[in-house]
């Protein structure tokens, strides 16, 4: 890092801390620190969604995806815009015309206050470990730039987060949101000019993306049917606007969000401003990612993209590692021979009838290359036995460390500390504030009044920030981090957005069925995704159907059920 | 003093619209997505 991407870090972020914390201090009214007194507009909740969704990982772990899956993941993304219409048309009213500080509260009404704990219970286990893995994945970042251990970088961007979080409540975690989205995508447009001016001179964008489309990256719509596939056009589109309903309407990490809007239309339009844009963003992000790849055909990627380990590997078993790097420098050059031919081929309508004979040549090329690779792997997993294997978040900041010029490096590391402390900020402070007003005030005897309930959020807020930064130190266990993240949120997410749609649809359900049927169809959840191997997307549809099915099953098993209190969805 | 002419009060008689400002910009997000999820596909393929 030269002095100017030190400069512009340290100058961005700071800016965007202080500003938040100086901005919003004074707020010490409970609806003013947990809802930021509702007077947010349409582009600030927009903007502050689109940041608590788009966490580091997705800049760190979303190109390395496609780096080796191609554009495939967009499909995760489909449903999402038909979640955003039905969340802004049934559970915005809902939550508006209740006057709610969280989701959960709006199922104590419906149900009692068994529900509504159970809920929120779940939604602590998920997002508090979710938390972790948010702090996490910014520190692989600045731990290999600053040389600093992972348990240490994990502890100081948890503390500046709790920090401003702690001292500035929900309309600081917004406001400082806007401006960190809008650093995002101003760093992810020149991610993208750099990437494709890091191409050789003699290969044109066009060349690179046809030579992509040969190694099948690109791949946006597969619609095949797989149940253990985790990505094709019926999981995205089902199990993905399951996934979407539950994430935004009944996580709080969200419904805080826009529980903070001027009125409802505000924050109707908020979503929708989502809705419309999160697909082309993905697209973006992805194919930056391709990019990457077509990148590392004309310049020589390592075998194995984590270099610490790596070189621990070198220092423990020198000839063998020695050998498979050899290996892969032939297969790395071979590649690029069959690349450069299928590009001279395709340009060339002489040797037009050449062109298959070259794809295939390059598919067989690209083959060897993860042939070896595997070798590799295997070498490197014998040469040190407790290294990870999972190096696939590590191939961006690689590229980016190689390719982007003065400045451009600081901003790409100051988009990803921005983009890891939106997520951070707004997870924790959905974790305060459910913990506060779902559990220690609805649970306490004595009446708690507002400036008590604004300390006891504080204090909450902290307790987390240190869970997470505790459970961070763990995350270098799991596998790529955006699919850890998404595999931890439909093992719950399924079963509380069932409790939601029970709530809202069917009216007969009473709170005792409701509960028994949450219950059982978590534990049937966990159990299917520790004993089949069904896409995890699919949780999500499986949790929320056996939750609404086993309610009809109870109520009508369970006569001496209470009538519930009639509070349906209002109008849109 | 005059009055505005007929034409220009709302019609007590008419049919309400087939859908309501809110549908309308539900079904002009959905409809956005299929249109870019369509052109993405056929790109593509037309790379691939």
């Amino acid at each position: 890092m030269t002095f100017i991407d030190w400069a512009v870090l340290v100058v961005t972020t700071l800016f965007i801390v202080l500003w938040g914390i100086w901005k919003h201090r004074s707020a010490r009214t409970a609806a003013g620190y947990l809802k930021g007194d509702q007077s947010l507009n349409w582009p600030t909740i927009g903007l502050s969604v689109m940041a608590t969704q788009a966490s580091a990982i997705t800049f760190l772990s979303v190109p390395g995806q496609a780096y080796e899956d191609g554009l495939r993941f967009v499909q995760f993304y489909f449903g999402l815009p038909i979640a955003m219409v039905v969340i802004a048309a049934v559970f915005i009213p809902i939550y508006y015309r209740l006057k709610v500080f969280t989701a959960y509260e709006y199922l104590e009404g419906r149900f009692d206050v068994r529900v509504r704990l159970f809920a929120a219970l779940l939604f602590l286990i998920s997002r508090g470990l979710a938390a972790g893995i948010t702090i996490y994945a910014p520190a692989i970042l600045l731990s290999s730039i600053l040389g600093w251990s992972l348990e240490l970088t994990c502890l100081v961007i948890g503390a500046v987060v709790v920090l401003y979080t702690v001292v500035g409540g929900s309309k600081a975690v917004s406001q400082t949101q806007r401006q960190q989205m809008t650093i995002i995508l101003l760093g992810l447009i020149a991610a993208g000019i750099a990437a494709a001016l890091a191409l050789p001179d003699e290969v044109s964008l066009g060349d690179a993306v046809e030579v992509a489309g040969a190694l099948g990256r690109m791949n946006p719509v597969d619609a095949s049917f797989a149940l253990s596939d985790r990505y094709n056009l019926w999981s995205g589109i089902g199990g993905g606007f399951f996934l979407a309903l539950a994430y935004f309407g009944t996580d709080q990490s969200q419904v805080g969000r826009y529980l903070g809007g001027r009125s409802v239309a505000e924050s109707r339009l908020g979503l929708l401003f989502n809705g419309v844009l999160k697909i082309p963003m993905q697209t973006g992000i992805l194919f930056l990612g391709v990019l990457v790849f077509t990148v590392y055909i004309f310049s020589a990627p390592p075998v194995f993209w984590n270099g610490p380990t790596l070189e621990r590997a070198r220092a423990a078993a020198p000839a063998a590692i020695a050998k498979v790097e050899a290996d892969w420098n032939q297969a790395v050059a071979a590649r690029e021979a069959a690349a450069r031919e299928l590009i001279r081929v395709s340009n060339d309508e002489v040797a037009a009838d050449g062109y298959d004979q070259a794809a295939t040549t390059l598919r067989d090329a690209q083959a060897h290359m993860n042939a070896v690779r595997k070798d590799a792997k295997a070498e490197i997993k014998a040469a040190v036995p407790t290294a990870e294997l999972e190096d696939r978040d590590y191939i961006f900041l690689d590229c980016a460390l190689a390719h982007l010029p003065k400045g451009l490096l600081g901003l790409l590391i100051a988009v990803i500390l921005a983009a890891a402390m939106s997520s951070i900020a707004s997870e924790l402070q959905a974790l305060g504030t459910t913990s506060t007003i779902d559990f220690h005030r609805r649970l306490s005897k004595k009446p708690i009044d507002d400036q008590k309930t604004v300390r006891i959020s504080m204090a909450y807020t902290i307790v987390w920030g240190a869970f997470a930064i505790g459970f961070a130190t763990f995350a270098s266990l799991l596998d790529n981090l955006i699919q850890a993240v998404n595999i931890l949120g439909s093992l719950f997410y399924g079963t509380v957005l069932g409790l939601f749609l029970t709530a809202f649809f069917l009216k007969k359900v009473t709170a005792t069925p409701a509960l028994l049927a949450a219950i059982l169809a978590e534990t049937l959840v966990v159990t299917l995704f520790f004993a089949t191997s069904i896409g995890f997307l699919w949780f999500n549809v499986i949790g929320c159907g056996a939750v609404c099915g086993l309610a009809l099953l109870f109520q009508a098993f369970i006569p001496a059920a209470r009538p519930p209190v009639a509070r349906g969805p209002a109008s849109p | 003093m005059t009055t505005p002419p007929p034409a220009s009060r709302p019609d007590p008689e008419a049919p309400p619209p087939f859908l309501g400002t809110w549908p309308r910009v539900y079904l002009a997000v959905v409809a956005s997505q299929v249109v870019f999820v369509l052109a993405l596909f056929g790109f593509a393929r037309a790379c691939s």
